[in-house]
């Protein structure tokens, strides 16, 4: 996994601004920024991956967006796992399909608490060839 | 008439603690928008987006009177933190999950103990310690308080009572409780497996970010017959506890929200921020997410409660004596991110509102019918957190807040620097040093939550009361300073 974003500055949040040359890699990148803001690598104490499916659809590409990260967030919390790996097996504006492979959140540290991804200035589109998205966390 | 701009957003001033934004700002705008500050915090306020989401909120549907702002008002993610906003339920009125946030019913309680200063000035570290251990924090932290999957139900149901009944607390607790802990109308059906499994081992803990356990000492008394009838005195110690839903409260607004983006194109509604996505609360979808942020509400209550239990606990094994002999009985505690169907009057007539109170606090004046016997010649206690450095107040609902705010004031400090901004600022250990030096002894899971968490990250919480009491929408009571801190 290597994180790829910038923070924007906001008062009470965190804002963060991705970007790809792929839908599949703007989603990715989103998605490795959660795990680079949440949580630090302490030991590999407790082996194991976890591949878990996420497949969320929505009306655009925006609300695809947010409900990929919620969903992420939220899987992450309830399966007790940090996604180290993200395989988008297909994806376009309204669907998404992947695998997010986990290790046990036992390894981890956690450095800060996202609840979630919210509408607020979300921005995702599509300038040239380059996909960029810009996003703020309620933490 | 005196007026100021910030870029485009002009405010008229109305007197020395209240601004207008015009309904002539910007089309769409239902109502204008009333902040709540002085000249010395508007120059605070001007440096984020918070008063562009004032008028952002005066476009709901329903919406009453003003978009109100607190004076510790800041941006957030669709409503400011420290927005109000009550919608006519029977003109249309919406409910919008952003206007109450993900951390659902977040709030604080405050205990009162006989202890004073001199009887833990020389035992506060160790004391804190033993907070830190037995009292879980931090984000993931698993609590102690093992619930089955019934009751885990029961307590979407019952709130606190569900503590109290397990032993956890008394029927005086529950009277000290806004809601006596538990709102009527939740519906574990209405909440998601999801959030359920999400809120699943989080029963009695504290959580990160702003949450934190505090033992303080009053420093200064101002109104002496609220003091005595509350039985407070200079030297005393005091507790006050800030945590939420946890992650079955986040769960449910993200699960409402995503509904309710499509409850814009059904109803025609339109406003400028998405986050602000909203339903008629006569809707069956307005109904379905009441009912589910009540049940987060009461977890939050439930959660509060435990904590509270816990601290008991600790208590009592620290001084060896029981928490009845410690006089660590609850003032109250409240929400502030909430909306609760209540009346009040509007154009002189009395209507049934939906009162948003996000990163604001319900602030009921003397006599109100939801106020405890015991309060109701005083008026709501009204508890106000600070930063970890400087002070927390305790305050009192007034009557001209009814008509005015709807019975709403603060609910902090507000922050002031973003959480990044903080942690450039100022060092771990160089805070350490600083709040020591005030005699501060603070206990965080993480230091980065400590070093986002710094008082320099936060408006100066006496200047934001001070505008609350001289503007007349609380009063102050009594002021408390921090001994010792545990956070997230």
């Amino acid at each position: 996994m290597k994180a790829a974003y910038k923070l924007i500055e906001h008062t009470a949040d965190i804002g963060i601004r991705v970007k790809s040359f792929s839908l599949a890699g703007l989603f990715k990148n989103a998605g490795f920024a959660i795990t680079d803001l949440s949580f630090q690598k302490q030991t590999s104490q407790y082996p194991g991956k976890h591949n878990i499916v996420i497949r969320q659809k929505a009306a655009n590409v925006e609300e695809l967006f947010i409900n990929w990260l919620n969903e992420l967030l939220s899987v992450s919390a309830v399966e007790a796992l940090v996604f180290e790996d993200i395989k988008i097996i297909q994806i376009n504006e309204n669907f998404v399909d992947a695998i997010a492979i986990g290790s046990d959140i036992r390894n981890y540290k956690f450095s800060a608490e996202i609840k979630a991804a919210t509408y607020h200035q979300l921005k995702v589109k599509k300038s040239g060839l380059l996909w960029q998205a810009e996003v703020i966390f309620d933490v | 008439m005196y007026e100021k701009m910030n870029g485009k957003i002009p405010l008229e001033k109305i007197d020395d603690y209240r601004w207008r934004i015009p309904r002539s700002y910007k089309p769409g705008m239902r109502v204008p928008g009333l902040i709540y500050a002085d000249e010395k915090l508007l120059k605070d306020i001007y440096q984020d987006k918070a008063l562009e989401q004032v008028a952002n909120v005066a476009f709901l549907p329903g919406i009453v009177n003003n978009s109100l702002a607190m004076p510790d008002i800041h941006w957030g993610y669709g409503f400011p933190i420290g927005g109000v906003a009550a919608t006519d339920i029977e003109e249309g009125g919406v409910v919008s999950p952003g206007g109450v946030g993900f951390d659902i019913n977040c709030g604080v309680r405050l205990l009162k103990t006989n202890l004073e200063y001199d009887d833990v000035k020389d035992k506060i570290k160790d004391l804190i310690y033993r907070l830190f251990s037995d009292v879980p924090a931090g984000v993931g932290s698993e609590g102690n308080i093992r619930v089955s999957p019934k009751e885990e139900k029961e307590i979407l149901l019952k709130g606190a009572r569900w503590a109290v009944e397990k032993g956890f607390g008394t029927d005086d607790d529950l009277e000290c409780t806004e809601e006596n802990g538990a709102m009527s109308g939740a519906d574990p059906q209405a909440v998601s497996e999801r959030a359920v499994q999400r809120g699943k081992t989080q029963s009695g803990t504290l959580g990160s970010g702003n949450h934190f356990l505090e033992v303080q000492v009053i420093d200064q008394l101002y109104d002496r017959d609220a003091c005595d009838e509350l039985k407070l005195n200079l030297g005393q110690v005091t507790i006050m506890i800030h945590s939420g839903s946890r992650g079955l409260g986040y769960q449910v607004c993200e699960d409402y929200s995503r509904g309710m983006i499509a409850s814009l194109a059904k109803f025609n509604i339109n406003v400028p921020d998405r986050q602000l996505a909203c339903a008629p609360v006569a809707s069956s979808e307005g109904k379905a997410y009441l009912s589910a942020m009540k049940c987060a509400a009461n977890y939050a209550w439930c959660n509060r409660q435990c904590l509270m239990h816990l601290t008991r606990k600790v208590f009592e094994n620290f001084f060896g004596s029981s928490w009845q002999k410690l006089g660590m009985f609850l003032i109250y505690d409240v929400a502030h991110n909430i909306a609760k169907i209540e009346k009040h009057k509007v154009d002189g007539k009395e209507k049934d509102l939906c009162v948003h109170r996000k990163g604001a606090m319900r602030a009921f004046g003397p006599g109100h019918p939801a106020l405890p016997e015991r309060y109701k010649r005083m008026g709501q206690p009204v508890i106000i957190p600070g930063d970890m450095g400087r002070n927390s107040y305790l305050l009192a609902g007034t009557e001209r807040a009814m008509p005015e705010t709807f019975g709403s004031a603060c609910h902090g400090a507000g922050r002031l620097k973003s959480r990044t901004a903080s942690a450039k600022s100022v060092t771990s250990d160089m805070l350490l040093k600083e709040l020591g030096s005030k005699g501060i002894i603070v206990k965080a899971s993480g230091r980065n939550t400590l070093v986002e968490e710094a008082p320099s990250a936060y408006k100066n919480v006496n200047d934001v009361v001070d505008v609350v009491h001289n503007a007349g929408i609380a009063k102050r009571v009594c002021r408390m300073r921090p001994l010792g801190v545990i956070k997230g």
